[in-house]
C-alpha cells in the first residue's frame, strides 16, 4: 500500500495537574500483587460466605438437585472474590475511580501506562499499549493449547487404550470438557488477540486502539478467568462436555461452578475486547483507506468482533441463570419447578454457532490477506471476499436450531434451520473461491505461511462438505451425536482455525517478534501436525459412519482399529505441536532478523519499522492505494510501451507507404 | 474513554492523547453504542428467558403458588422505571444546557439525576427484599427477580455514572468545549430506560401463563 505522509502539528496540550508520580497507583501493581490480591479476596469472600449462609440457611439445605447450597454459594462467592481481587491488585480499577473523580489521566500518566521505555515489566503490568497486549494474548494462548493439547492426548491415550481403562469414567468425562472448552477459548483469541491487537491498528494506521486502557482490561479479565475453569479438575469436574447441557450441569460437581464463573468472566473480556476493536477499525482508519482499500484481515476482524459483541452475552447468561439455579435455588432450567431445558439450549447455541464463526472467519480472513503477498498477485475478487464474510455474519444469527434437530424442540422449525444452515456454505465457499482464484496461475513462494494456506484449503473443503451433510435432517437422525460429528467440527475449528492460525502466526511473527521464525523447524512442525491431524480426523470420520457414538469411554470392538488408528494420529499431531513451539520459542530468541518489510507486503504495517516504534508510525500514513496492488504494470513501462507501439506503427505504416 | 482537556486556539484538545476532543468523542460515542448493542442482547436475553418459561408453563410451575407465595405488585416496577425516566430527562435537559454554555444546570441536573437514581436503587433493593416468592418458587418467581436484579445491577451502575458526571463538572473536566461525556452517559441511561420499561411491560402483562394444560415434563433427576 503506498503511503504518503502527513505533517501532523504536534500541538502544545496543557496538562490537567499531576496528581503523583506518572502511573500513580498502577506503579505499585504487577501480576504478583494481582495474584496475592486475587487469593486473599477469595479467602476472604470464601470465609465471610460461609459464615453468612450457615447461619442463614443451616447446614442442612440442598438445592435442586440435593447439592449443598451453603457450599455452592460459598464456592462461587470465592471464585467471585478471586476475579474482584485480581482485577484490583493488577490496578483495572484504578482509572474507572480516576475519572469519577475527574483526575484525569496526564500524557505522562499514559505514556507510563503503555509501558514507554519500561523493558519487559511492561509485560507483567496493566499496560495500555496495544504490542503489549497482543504479545500477553499470543503466550496466554499457547499457553492454553499447550494445556488442552494436553488433555486431547489424555483422551486419545483412553480411547486408544481399548483393552484397558486408564482414567476413572467421571475423570475422564471431565477431560472431556475442559478439553472442549479450553480449545474454544484458545480458538476464539488466537487471531483476535494476537493479531487483532497487535497488526490490526498498525494495519489501520493508529497509533494505538481505540480504548487502550479496555485493552488492557480485556487481556486481564481473560487471564482472570483461567485459574477458576482449570480448578474444575480438582473439584469434580465439569462431565458433560463443553455445553454443560441443563439439567446435568445442575447436578454436577461444584467443579462446574468454575466453568461457569469462567464462562461470565470471559464473556466480558471479549465483549470489551470486541467493542475496542470495532470502534478501532470503523473510526481510526488511516485518511484515504476507505473501505475498498480496507485489508480483508481487518475486515475478517470486524465480522468476528460483531458476531461475539452480539451473541456472547447469550452465552454469559445462560451461565448467569445456571449459576443461579445452583445458587439462589431459582428454575430456569430445572423442569421440576417451572423451567425448562430446551430454553438452556436455546440460549446456549444462539452463541455456539456462530462462535464457529468466530473462530474460522479471522484465520481465513488473515490466511487471505498474505496469500496475495505470497503468491505476488492482486486477491481475487476482493468484494467477493468482503460479501463472504458479512454474509457469514449475517447467517449465523439465523443457525444455531440445527444442534437442536433431536431435542424434540419445534420439529416444525428443522427444514427452515435446515435451509438456512445449508445456505451459509455459500458465503463460506465464496471464501474458498477467492483462495482459490487467488491461486489460480500463480507462481507461490513456498514459505511457511503459504504451506497452510492449501492446509487451510483442503481442511475447509473436507469440513465444509460434511458440515452440510450434518445440517440435513434426515442425515443428522443418524449422525447426531457420533464421532463424525466430532471429526467434522475438528476439521473446521482445528483444521481451519488453527492451522489457518498458524500460517497467519508465522506470516505476522517477524513483524510482532522483530524475527523469522524458523522455516525449516516451523515446517517440519507443521506438516507433521497437519499428517497427523488427517490420521485421527479421517479415522474418527469412520468411526462415526460405523456408529460409534461420541463422549463414551467403553465402547464395541468393531470401533477399535479406527481408535488405534486415531489414536496413533493424535500423538502424531502432538509431536508436531511441539516441534512447532520450539520453532517459535527458538526464533523468538535466535531467529534471523527481520527487515521492516519482511514479506513485501503492501499493507500499512510494512510500512514502519521492525520492531514497531512506541508510537507506530513517526507521521501518521496516509493510504494513496489498495493493500493488494500486486502486479499491477509499472506506468513508466506502459507510457514506454505505448511510445513503442506508436513508433512502430508510424514505421510499418512509412514501409506500406 | 479519552480524557479531557485544555483549549488552545479554539481547539479543545485531549490531555491524553492531544487529539480534537471531537476526534475522540466520535470514538467514545461509537463505543457505547456498541455496549448498549452487547447489553440489548443481554437483556433479550433475560426477557426472552421470561416469555419462553411464561409461555411453556412446565409442569404447571409457571405461577407462583406455593405456601404463601404470589404474583409482585406490578406498581413497584413502575414507579421505579419512573424514578429512571426522568433522572434521564434531567441529564440530557443538562448536557444540552451545558452545550449551550450553562454549566451550572449541568452540575445541578448531574446532582438531581443521581439523586433519583440512588432512590430508584434503594427502591430496587426494598422491592427486591419485600417479592412475595422467594427464588425458588416457581419459574415466574425466577424470571421477575432476575430482571430486578438485573435492574438493580444497572441502576448500581447509573448511580456511579451520574455522580461522575456531577464531579467531573465541579472539576472543570465536562464543559461546553467539551461535553461529550455527559452525552455518553445520558445515552447509556436512555438504554437502561428502555429495559426497564421492557422489563416493567412484561411482568405487569405476562402473569397467569396461556397455557393452561401444560404436559408433564420429566424431572430428569438422578
Amino acid at each position: 500500500m503506498s503511503t504518503a505522509v502527513a505533517i501532523h502539528e504536534q500541538a502544545h496540550v496543557p496538562q490537567p495537574k499531576q496528581i503523583s508520580n506518572p502511573g500513580g497507583f498502577l506503579r505499585r501493581t504487577n501480576f504478583l500483587t494481582a495474584l496475592v490480591s486475587g487469593v486473599v479476596t477469595a479467602a476472604i469472600f470464601w470465609f465471610a460466605t460461609d459464615k453468612i449462609t450457615s447461619a442463614v440457611t443451616g447446614p442442612g439445605a440442598t438445592n435442586n438437585m440435593s447439592l449443598p447450597s451453603g457450599l455452592n454459594i460459598s464456592i462461587t462467592m470465592m471464585y467471585i472474590g478471586w476475579v474482584l481481587g485480581f482485577m484490583a491488585g493488577i490496578g483495572a480499577f484504578a482509572g474507572p475511580i480516576r475519572w469519577f473523580l475527574g483526575h484525569d489521566l496526564t500524557h505522562a500518566d499514559a505514556e507510563y501506562m503503555a509501558g514507554k521505555d519500561m523493558g519487559r515489566e511492561k509485560f507483567w503490568k496493566f499496560t495500555t499499549d496495544h504490542k503489549v497486549v497482543g504479545i500477553q494474548y499470543l503466550v496466554v494462548t499457547l499457553i492454553l493449547f499447550g494445556f488442552g493439547g494436553l488433555l486431547a492426548m489424555l483422551i486419545r491415550t483412553e480411547l486408544g487404550a481399548t483393552w484397558t481403562e486408564v482414567f476413572n469414567p467421571n475423570f475422564y468425562n471431565s477431560i472431556i470438557g475442559t478439553h472442549g472448552i479450553v480449545m474454544i477459548i484458545a480458538m476464539i483469541i488466537v487471531i483476535s488477540g494476537p493479531i487483532g491487537n497487535f497488526i490490526v491498528p498498525i494495519m489501520c494506521g493508529a497509533r494505538d486502539m481505540a480504548f487502550p486502557r479496555l485493552n488492557a482490561l480485556s487481556i486481564w479479565l481473560l487471564i482472570a478467568a483461567i485459574p477458576p475453569l482449570v480448578s474444575n479438575l480438582l473439584m469434580g469436574g465439569i462431565r458433560d462436555g463443553w455445553t454443560v447441557y441443563q439439567p446435568l450441569a445442575d447436578q454436577a460437581p461444584i467443579g462446574m461452578i468454575g466453568y461457569q464463573v469462567c464462562i461470565i468472566t470471559f464473556a466480558f473480556s471479549t465483549g470489551i475486547a470486541s467493542v475496542n476493536l470495532i470502534t478501532t477499525i470503523v473510526r481510526m482508519r488511516a485518511a484515504g483507506m476507505t473501505w475498498s482499500r480496507t485489508p480483508i484481515l481487518v475486515y475478517g476482524i470486524l465480522g468476528s468482533a460483531i458476531m461475539g459483541l452480539v451473541w456472547f452475552p447469550m452465552y454469559q447468561y445462560s451461565q448467569i441463570l445456571a449459576l443461579s439455579d445452583r445458587t439462589l435455588l431459582t428454575s430456569f432450567f430445572v423442569p421440576a419447578s417451572g423451567g425448562s431445558v430446551w430454553l438452556y439450549e436455546n440460549l446456549f447455541w444462539l452463541l455456539g454457532h456462530p462462535e464457529v464463526y468466530v473462530i474460522v472467519i479471522p484465520a481465513t480472513a488473515g490466511v487471505l490477506e498474505y496469500l496475495p503477498v505470497f503468491v505476488r498477485k492482486p486477491l481475487f475478487s476482493y468484494k467477493l471476499a468482503v460479501a463472504g464474510i458479512f454474509g457469514v455474519v449475517g447467517l449465523s444469527a439465523v443457525v444455531w436450531v440445527h444442534h437442536m434437530y433431536m431435542t424434540g424442540w419445534a420439529p416444525q422449525s428443522n427444514y427452515p434451520f435446515m435451509m438456512s444452515t445449508e445456505m451459509i456454505s455459500i458465503p463460506f465457499s465464496f471464501l474458498v473461491l477467492v483462495m482459490l482464484g487467488t491461486m489460480w496461475r500463480g507462481m507461490p513462494w513456498k514459505r511457511l505461511p503459504m504451506m497452510a494456506v492449501y492446509a487451510v484449503v483442503w481442511n475447509k473443503v473436507i469440513g465444509g462438505i460434511t458440515g452440510v451433510y450434518l445440517s440435513d435432517t434426515p442425515v443428522d437422525q443418524y449422525m447426531h451425536g457420533s464421532m463424525f460429528v466430532v471429526a467434522h467440527f475438528h476439521y473446521m475449528l482445528m483444521g481451519a482455525g488453527l492451522f489457518g492460525a498458524m500460517g497467519v502466526i508465522s506470516y505476522f511473527f517477524p513483524k510482532m517478534i522483530g524475527r523469522y521464525l524458523d522455516e525449516f523447524w516451523g515446517s517440519v512442525g507443521f506438516w507433521t501436525a497437519f499428517a497427523g491431524f488427517q490420521v485421527t480426523f479421517m479415522s474418527m470420520f469412520v468411526a462415526g459412519l460405523q456408529g460409534m457414538p461420541r463422549r463414551v469411554l467403553q465402547f464395541d470392538s468393531l470401533f477399535n482399529i479406527s481408535n488405534w488408528i486415531s489414536t496413533i494420529g493424535a500423538y502424531v499431531i502432538g509431536i508436531g505441536m511441539l516441534i512447532f513451539l520450539y520453532a517459535i520459542v527458538d526464533s523468538w530468541r535466535n531467529g534471523i532478523i527481520a527487515p521492516d518489510n519482511p514479506w513485501g507486503g503492501k499493507t500499512l504495517e510494512n510500512f514502519t519499522s521492525t520492531p514497531v516504534p512506541h508510537e507506530n508510525f513517526p507521521v501518521l500514513p496516509v493510504v494513496t492505494s489498495g493493500p493488494y496492488d500486486f502486479g499491477t504494470p509499472d506506468p513508466y513501462e506502459l507510457a514506454d510501451d505505448a511510445i513503442m507501439r506508436k513508433t512502430e506503427g508510424a514505421e510499418k505504416v512509412s514501409a506500406r507507404s | 474513554m479519552s480524557d479531557s482537556t485544555a483549549t488552545e486556539i479554539g481547539r479543545t484538545l485531549s490531555s491524553t492523547t492531544g487529539e480534537m476532543v471531537e476526534v475522540t468523542g466520535s470514538r467514545d460515542k461509537l463505543g457505547v453504542w456498541m455496549i448498549i448493542v452487547s447489553c440489548t442482547t443481554g437483556t433479550i436475553a433475560l426477557l426472552v428467558s421470561y416469555a419462553y418459561l411464561w409461555s411453556l408453563n412446565v409442569n404447571s410451575a409457571w405461577a407462583p403458588t406455593s405456601g404463601s407465595a404470589n404474583w409482585a405488585p406490578v406498581w413497584p416496577f413502575w414507579v421505579i422505571f419512573t424514578a429512571m425516566f426522568i433522572a434521564t430527562l434531567i441529564m440530557w435537559n443538562g448536557y444540552r444546557g451545558l452545550c449551550s454554555g450553562k454549566v451550572a444546570a449541568m452540575k445541578s441536573a448531574a446532582l438531581l439525576s443521581s439523586l433519583l437514581l440512588l432512590g430508584a436503587f434503594v427502591a430496587q433493593i426494598f422491592q427486591i427484599a419485600r417479592f412475595p416468592f422467594g427464588p425458588a418458587d416457581g419459574a415466574y418467581a425466577s424470571a421477575t427477580l432476575w430482571l430486578a436484579i438485573a435492574n438493580g445491577i444497572w441502576l448500581f451502575l447509573a448511580v456511579f455514572l451520574a455522580m461522575a458526571i456531577f464531579n467531573r463538572t465541579r472539576a472543570g473536566r465536562v464543559t461546553p468545549e467539551n461535553p461529550n461525556h455527559a452525552r455518553l452517559v445520558a445515552m447509556f441511561l436512555t438504554y437502561l430506560c428502555v429495559a426497564a420499561f421492557l422489563g416493567s411491560v412484561f411482568t405487569t402483562v405476562m402473569q397467569d401463563s396461556p397455557n393452561t394444560q401444560s404436559p408433564p415434563f420429566g424431572t430428569f433427576s438422578q
